[in-house]
């Protein structure tokens, strides 16, 4: 199969992963560019978009984080779709997330004015990840939406992102956390061992303040913590769901076709549904040089038809090589669909150019 | 030619986005500063695999060791590697500041992550306090950082004064601080920015010269412009016409075929070209620019032409 047509008018949710550098959020757009040509309401969630891709998907400096934004010139005719896009904001969502799941605006507020909340909600290790995830939950309950698209996190751990439900239950789970939020014994009288050492080290390393602050926040989640719990659950389910489809993208290089191996067997080891590969960057294999001519050419003197032959042999010599590289990729797939796009001589930054790649993808 | 920005600072954190090549510049980096005679210390932050056999030892671990001796044709030129996990990094913290073992294990087993989400940035601080520690100790004459890829090169050096926000008092606080004094010092720590001669990549290099150099106030080495194919001037002439001055006839096979490889060099070359040149243009750091390599992976024959092509280099 040599099309993802399947996977944009079938699924609900679509993650587009895989490792840095490749044409992700690019990949990510232009599949949602056919999906809302098919008919579809689609949104594309990004993280840190390109900026030129950026201003071409309405999200630029001015527009706001967190809220979608229609993509203008997608659609042409009256049975399209709709294409939207949004600018993840891991702050802002994680801000919701509180609200939404504590049972009073009293105790959402405890958890936001949190100095430890306020530093940790940006930049906690893992949050964009489990964001990401958050926000496409989010949309995909409030039924507004034929298909979300998730450009997942440039992550060279892409599996971080699908561990993050699970790892915040781990979380909360912890013998420390518990211990901590058991009733609401004062500080003085946390008796747990763990806990205590906890205490007794953040106050060693950091101050007293951050101390209070920290038990505070950790009381405060406890409010919510049934919540979140559930919500990582339902998650961690929708992202095996049926309609749920996830698209590795690589490039033909060694490098990223490692991680892309990585990621395809983590997806199969936690069971989450594979749905196809997007193999971008590749370079044109040159026509190939007959035998007599290319030993009419293979000694020449310095001059502009030396430097074509020199120029024809490394395109050829590194075009090749990617094709060995690709055909470990095919292997990798299996059944799924497999589709190969050539390096373009510009990166693509407007509504026009993913239109182009988007017929190349169904 | 001089080669001496190479050992210009004791520490120098490599950099870039995904997919440009900053791990294996870093690599290169610390065989071209060990074959000018220099004790090399690769510190691998996010230990990825393969690092080490491309350094012509093995894999690296968590504790030093030795994957190359005499590199260098005068003098010794040793390169050492390890990678400094945030909890290994942790436990000497705190054994530095006299806590006993057995609480110490505990309390780096028990509560890393919790202490982590409770204090931001610290992974971070921890693993930058250590490369501080060895910098002052003297461990090498050069130590290289292969920093976290993608977005994540700018927190990891953020963590300094990130955390000086919210941890007002204690020892963090004075770990943040010498970190933040070693980062702005720029005879002890420098950055070296990766780049690809391509839009995007050029992009966020200029973003992040700007983030790292201006903001956090890092000392900019040369920016690296990676994988740059060699300027060939003789593929904007036809085949046809460029055989004429070899005095050669091609067949028309031999002309469509050298054709099809020139049409998409020529437009390669001019990307190329407009893309160096905006990054020089936007930034007042001298650019070096490094040969593509004709393979998609990368082996020590490999980093051995990128590290003597940064040896030769002429940073303008």
């Amino acid at each position: 199969m040599t099309s993802l047509s399947h996977a944009i008018t079938e699924a609900k949710l679509l993650l587009t992963c895989g490792p840095g550098g490749v044409g992700k959020t690019t990949t990510a757009a232009a599949l949602g560019v056919a999906a809302a040509r098919a008919g579809r309401k689609t949104v594309v969630v990004t993280v840190d978009p390109a900026r030129r891709l950026a201003d071409a998907l309405g999200l630029g400096d001015e527009a706001a984080t967190d809220e979608p934004h229609l993509v203008v010139g997608v659609t042409n005719c009256s049975k399209d779709g709709e294409l939207w896009a949004l600018m993840l904001d891991a702050e802002q969502t994680f801000d919701r997330l509180v609200r939404d799941q504590s049972p009073t605006k009293k105790q959402a507020d405890a958890v936001l004015n949190n100095p430890v909340y306020q530093a940790i909600s940006g930049s906690l290790s893992g949050a964009q990840e489990y964001m990401a995830i958050e926000r496409l939950h989010q949309l995909h309950s409030s039924g507004e939406w034929d298909l979300i698209i998730v450009d997942t996190p440039p992550s060279r751990h892409a599996i971080d992102l699908l561990e993050a439900p699970d790892r915040l239950v781990g979380f909360l789970g912890h013998p420390v956390y518990r211990a901590l939020t058991v009733g609401q014994r004062a500080f003085a009288r946390v008796t747990d061992a763990a806990a205590s050492m906890f205490l007794w080290a953040v106050k060693r390393l950091a101050g007293p303040q951050i101390v209070e602050d920290t038990v505070n926040f950790f009381r405060s989640l406890a409010n919510i913590e049934g919540g979140l719990r559930k919500r990582a659950n339902e998650v961690s389910a929708l992202l095996r769901d049926d309609d749920t489809c996830f698209v590795v993208v690589s490039s033909p290089r060694a490098e990223a076709v490692g991680e892309a191996q990585h990621l395809l067997d983590a997806l199969q080891a936690k069971n989450f549904p594979f749905g196809g590969l997007v193999v971008n960057l590749i370079h044109p294999l040159p026509e190939a040089l007959a035998p007599a001519d290319a030993a009419l050419l293979a000694e020449l003197e310095d001059g502009p038809l030396a430097e074509h032959v020199a120029w024809h042999k490394e395109l050829t010599t590194l075009a090749a090589a990617e094709r060995v590289e690709l055909i470990s990729l095919e292997v990798l797939a299996g059944d799924a669909p497999i589709i190969e796009l050539p390096l373009l001589d510009h990166d693509i930054h407007d509504v026009p150019g993913l239109i182009d790649l988007s017929a190349r993808l169904v | 030619m001089s080669s001496d920005w190479l050992t210009r600072s004791n520490v120098v954190i490599v950099a870039g986005k995904g997919g440009v090549g900053s791990s294996t510049l870093a690599a290169a980096h610390a065989l071209a500063a060990a074959r000018e005679g220099a004790d090399v210390l690769f510190i691998a932050v996010d230990g990825r695999p393969g690092m080490g056999a491309l350094l012509g030892g093995r894999e690296i671990t968590d504790r030093s060791q030795v994957l190359q001796r005499n590199v260098a044709s005068k003098g010794s030129g040793t390169i050492s590697a390890r990678t400094i996990p945030a909890d290994q990094a942790f436990g000497d913290y705190l054994e530095l500041k006299g806590v006993g073992g057995i609480l110490r294990r505990a309390a780096s087993a028990a509560s890393l992550p919790m202490i982590a989400a409770a204090t931001p940035g610290l992974e971070h601080l921890l693993v930058l306090g250590k490369i501080k520690e060895l910098e002052l100790e003297g461990a090498a004459d050069l130590i290289i950082v292969d920093a976290p890829p993608a977005g994540h090169a700018a927190p990891f050096l953020r963590s300094a004064s990130g955390l000086s926000e919210v941890v007002k008092s204690g020892p963090v606080l004075d770990q943040a601080s010498e970190v933040s004094e070693m980062l702005a010092d720029s005879a002890r720590c420098m950055a070296l920015l990766v780049a690809l001669p391509e839009e995007t990549p050029i992009t966020e290099a200029i973003e992040l010269a700007a983030e790292l150099g201006d903001e956090i106030g890092l000392g900019l080495l040369p920016l690296i412009v990676n994988a740059c194919w060699p300027d060939r001037a003789g593929l904007a002439k036809t085949p046809a016409v460029a055989a004429r001055s070899h005095k050669i006839k091609l067949s028309a096979e031999a002309k469509s075929a050298l054709e099809s490889a020139a049409a998409f060099g020529r437009s390669r070359l001019e990307q190329q070209r407009y893309q160096i040149e905006r990054l020089r243009t936007e930034r007042p750091e001298p650019v070096i620019t490094l040969p593509r390599l004709a393979t998609p992976q990368i082996g020590p024959a490999e980093l051995s032409v990128l590290a003597d092509a940064l040896v030769e280099a002429d940073p303008s």
